[in-house]
């Protein structure tokens, strides 16, 4: 008999301590939208159910455990059907799957309705980094990975955010409803924000939708969600929500800088400009896989350093760069990086790392061949 | 054809008496029990389809 | 299940069989010979146990280096890339190389035996399906020495990534796929053919042991979707080398159909990996509890239920793809519902336990541990089937933990306990107890702590498949590599256990088990090269 109370005391113990664990923050966020709360309840409930039936089901078994053991000389009945009990055990469970998913249902429909948005927002995955363009503003950029590479190798100190943290943060108003258009320049992503419930996959070829409206201002971090390559554990997604009146402010900011760098197209930039510039993208953009030295991946990314055909060739490497290379990892960089930025890493890359053939490519050149 | 219809729902439902289940193995024509089962199993999923659909609505 | 065997004939009647056996054959051919053209479904058997053995330590190897690198923060041990190559091999290993053929290697041994058949019904194709493992994953294992790497897209390698942006060793990965697919429909043919012709006169198909059943269900799953799986990497291989454009969205291609595809065959495979598992689970529960399995007629039921559900409910593995709203319905209702039929499979061995007469040897120890803990893995699963719950859960260490709950304490306890049981049948000795006690408790410290703690990281945001975390997630992960390790070393045990069972022990009658009830345990311990050349004539106990 002791022993029996032992294990049933386990038997409550074990869901008692997943509670209390659940309860300090190692459970789902409740997060910061009205569909979040939705479902973390139906989590929440859904676990309870788990957690009744559990209790019962292990209640039953290891009572009779303890109770009918061989040792202690019990004697085995002949029973072996009994078709009300069958029927009764599977009537209960189908009922309380019925009212499951009547909420979770209504949950569901709510989540699919992305009309009647203030905002719409298009999230293109790329390998390893988010682009986000405020469709109608004119304003787009790319967020990448803000933690040092040295500092995931272990040099220095890894900071609160280590690994969930970005250069350029997706900027978003509270209490406005932001559709999300989702769609992937390579492989597919997921963009997954755990305090919003989101998670949608980005597949090439297809634009998802989803929407938020966040309730309060706030930053909020997540991770891509489907393996999509060597660095799919370092493309962190960071938001920050702002009130209205802050965001329709950073939103003019923006604006303005966006209209200043495309009037950089018509002038002639220096060498040296294209190059502080250049490496600047590069870096942010293009080193994740050819490498900050320019050394490659061989043989899915070629090295770009010393690359003889690249240093000939300067009609290919900008064709290459612009419109990438169908069928293989190459991704065309036509709309997600500026005329500007395009000329400057091409110009980047033809006189870095001892690749000096002392080529200039204007923006203006890079912002003709787009128009063609 | 009744009793193969009813013993088809008890095989979806999971539960059936021994002895039905015997007399359905004595008697019953295996490809009877075979087609109704195919049968109902795509009433099944008309059924759950359209429950889905009007959900979604 | 109504009858039981004849407990009088066959023993003696076996033993003749099998000098009756030795002057009908020549010498069998010696050394390796005997083993390349064997057409014993005993020694076939074997063959397939010991290469799924290799295949779990290999597999596990890979698992320790994915644990060790997430031991703590920051890169240490490898880099992302092998890191990928490892969570994909792992994958790859486990289930086609170690599961498996696991099950495929019980079935040879125990089903004819089972039903009283002298052998497979297809004796040659029966060698030939195993011999084909070995070819398959040789050339699988060498993608790793492959300029480029090997597989490094997960295992359920999702295009576009496995073939635009996938390593140039992918075609060899597709043919070893291939092979091991062969493999796989023509050792489901075997045990369909075995199952359907050569029960001993008399045994009906609802007399037959439930192991007999599932694996006659999953063998029709296998045939099912074995193709399937061909159709999407052939698809795969012509993207990649001929120019196609199947999952290319670039050439007009569909990227979410290689997933309709992959999940069309991967969730019935999900199953094929776990009902032989109920079948053996449903024989040793019943043994150790001296009392006859609770509503055999359900459990069979059930387990055709849950293989015809399996077909319907395939894209709850794609609830963030984007589907529209009345396909997410569809298959959250479907995948609600299999949780029925299973819910009923505990409920029976519950009853089954309840007034029985319940003794704890090591076989009932990891039969127990099954049903606890796959029934946690059925319990993740349910929450997972909730839909919009699912955008939350869906690639994160939850659906790791879910997964794993479900596959090891699940089908590879029942495996383990598969070997507990049937050892003394296959070898003549008892597996060594106190030994097996040892494994069988740090085994299942290991797993929990292993596993139970990625619930955690998985609702606190952790996605799977990285090689590196957040710092928050450190102390879960921590647990996890500790306990991957622990489980690891124990399994050592287990081979050291199998070769002294196989050397010696305390010797096994007939009928080891005191309330094992079926066909096996009439022929000699251990079983003659060749049982049954005379078919038992089988007693129904008939009220």
């Amino acid at each position: 008999m002791r022993t029996f109370i032992v294990w049933t005391a386990g038997c409550l113990v074990v869901p008692l301590m997943t509670t209390l664990a659940m309860a300090n923050g190692w459970n789902m966020p409740v997060g910061v939208t009205d569909v979040s709360r939705e479902v973390h309840s139906l989590h929440m409930t859904i676990f309870w159910i788990c957690v009744v039936i559990g209790v019962i089901v292990f209640g039953a078994m290891f009572y009779s455990l303890f109770r009918f053991r061989h040792s202690k000389g019990a004697k085995a009945a002949h029973f072996h059907e009994h078709p009300l009990v069958e029927v009764i055990w599977t009537a209960i469970p189908l009922l309380i799957l019925i009212g499951m998913a009547v909420p979770a249902t209504a949950t569901l429909k709510k989540m699919y309705d992305p009309s009647d948005a203030d905002l719409d927002v298009m999230i293109t995955g790329q390998q390893w980094r988010w682009h986000y363009e405020y469709l109608g503003e004119d304003v787009a950029f790319t967020s990448n990975l803000g933690t040092p590479r040295e500092t995931i190798r272990g040099k220095g100190e890894r900071g609160e955010h280590y690994l969930l943290e970005v250069d350029e943060p997706l900027v978003l108003p509270v209490d406005r409803k932001v559709r999300f258009l989702m769609t992937s320049d390579d492989v597919i992503h997921s963009w997954w924000v755990p305090d919003l419930a989101v998670k949608q996959d980005t597949i090439p070829g297809f634009v998802n939708e989803n929407w938020v409206r966040i309730n309060e201002p706030g930053v909020y971090r997540g991770q891509c969600a489907e393996l999509c390559g060597i660095n799919h554990g370092f493309m962190p997604i960071v938001l920050q929500a702002l009130e209205e009146e802050e965001f329709d402010a950073w939103l003019a900011e923006r604006k303005e800088a966006a209209a200043q760098e495309a009037s950089g197209v018509d002038r002639e930039w220096s060498l040296d400009e294209l190059m502080a510039r250049g490496e600047q993208s590069y870096n942010a953009v293009c080193a994740s896989c050819h490498q900050p030295d320019g050394s490659g991946n061989p043989p899915a990314f070629p090295a770009l350093a010393g690359n003889q055909a690249l240093m000939e060739e300067r009609e290919r490497h900008i064709e290459t760069v612009v419109n990438g290379v169908s069928g293989a990892a190459m991704p065309a960089f036509r709309n997600t990086l500026s005329p500007v930025e395009v000329a400057a890493v091409i110009t980047y890359e033809r006189n870095a790392w001892g690749n000096e053939t002392g080529d200039v490519v204007q923006p203006s050149e890079i912002a003709e061949r787009l128009e063609e | 054809m009744w009793s193969v219809v009813k013993s088809v729902l008890a095989a979806f439902f999971g539960v059936q008496k021994d002895a039905q289940r015997r007399e359905d193995f004595e008697e019953g024509h295996p490809v009877a029990f075979i087609a109704v089962g195919i049968l109902m199993g795509l009433v099944f999923v008309a059924v759950v389809a359209f429950i889905a659909v009007s959900a979604a609505r | 299940m109504a009858p039981k065997l004849p407990l009088h004939h066959p023993v003696e009647q076996s033993s003749t069989a099998s000098a009756g056996g030795q002057a009908a054959h020549s010498a069998p051919p010696r050394g390796l010979m005997r083993w390349l053209l064997t057409t014993n479904h005993k020694e076939i058997g074997s063959l397939y146990l010991i290469f799924s053995l290799t295949m779990f330590f290999i597999g596990g190897v890979f698992a320790l280096v994915v644990r060790a690198e997430l031991f703590q923060p920051g890169l240490q041990l490898v880099e992302p890339e092998f890191f990928n190559q490892m969570t994909t091999m792992h994958g790859l290993i486990m289930v086609f190389g170690a599961i498996m053929p696991s099950f495929v290697g019980l079935a040879n041994w125990m089903i004819p035996l089972q039903i009283g058949a002298p052998d497979m019904a297809l004796p040659r194709l029966n060698n030939f399906s195993f011999w084909l493992l070995p070819v398959a994953f040789t050339l699988l294992l060498s993608t790793l020495l492959m300029p480029g790497g090997g597989p490094n897209f997960g295992w359920t390698f999702y295009a576009p990534l496995s073939t635009t942006y996938a390593p140039p060793s992918t075609t060899f990965f597709i043919l070893s796929l291939h092979i091991a697919g062969i493999s796989s429909i023509l050792g489901a043919i075997n045990i369909i053919a075995t199952v359907l012709n050569l029960r001993a006169p008399g045994m009906r198909m609802m007399d037959m042991p439930l192991f007999c059943w599932t694996w006659l269900i999953t063998a029709f799953l296998l045939i099912a979707v074995m193709p399937v799986l061909a159709g999407a990497v052939t698809m795969m291989l012509m993207d990649i080398n001929f120019g196609t454009s199947f999952f290319n969205a670039a050439g007009g291609g569909d990227p979410v159909l290689f997933q309709h595809l992959f999940w069309f065959f991967g969730h019935p495979e999900v199953y094929i990996m776990i009902l032989p598992a109920f079948g053996i689970v449903s024989a040793i529960i019943p043994t150790f509890s001296r009392k006859r399995l609770f509503g055999y007629a359900s459990m069979v039921y059930a387990t055709g239920a849950i293989a015809i559900l399996s077909f319907m409910v395939w894209a709850h593995h794609m609830f963030t793809v984007g589907l529209p709203l009345t396909a997410e319905l569809f298959f959250m209702y479907t995948t609600m519902l299999i949780a029925v039929p299973t819910g009923v499979k505990v409920f029976n061995w519950v009853a089954t336990m309840f007034r029985g007469s319940i003794s704890f040897e090591p076989p009932m120890l990891f039969a127990l541990a099954f049903v606890v803990q796959f029934t946690i893995g059925g319990f993740s699963g349910l929450m997972l089937a909730i839909s919009p719950a699912d955008f939350q859960y869906h690639d994160t260490y939850f659906v790791v933990a879910h997964f794993h709950y479900v596959l090891v304490p699940g089908a590879l306890f029942a495996i383990l306990a598969a070997a507990y049981y049937w050892l003394p049948k296959w070898t003549g000795h008892y597996p060594n107890l106190k030994l097996a006690q040892w494994h069988f408790w740090l085994s299942v410290i290991g797993v929990n702590l292993t596993f139970f703690p990625m619930h955690f990281s998985g609702l606190a945001g952790m996605p799977r498949r990285i090689p590196d975390y957040a710092l928050q997630f450190a102390d879960f992960n921590l647990a996890s590599s500790l306990g991957a390790f622990l489980f690891g070393a124990s399994q050592l045990l287990f081979v050291w256990l199998i070769i002294k069972c196989v050397r010696g022990g305390e010797k096994a009658p007939a009928k080891a088990w005191e309330g094992a009830e079926d066909l096996e345990w009439s022929v000699p311990s251990p079983a003659p090269l060749h049982t049954f050349e005379h078919p038992p004539t089988f007693r129904h106990d008939e009220k």
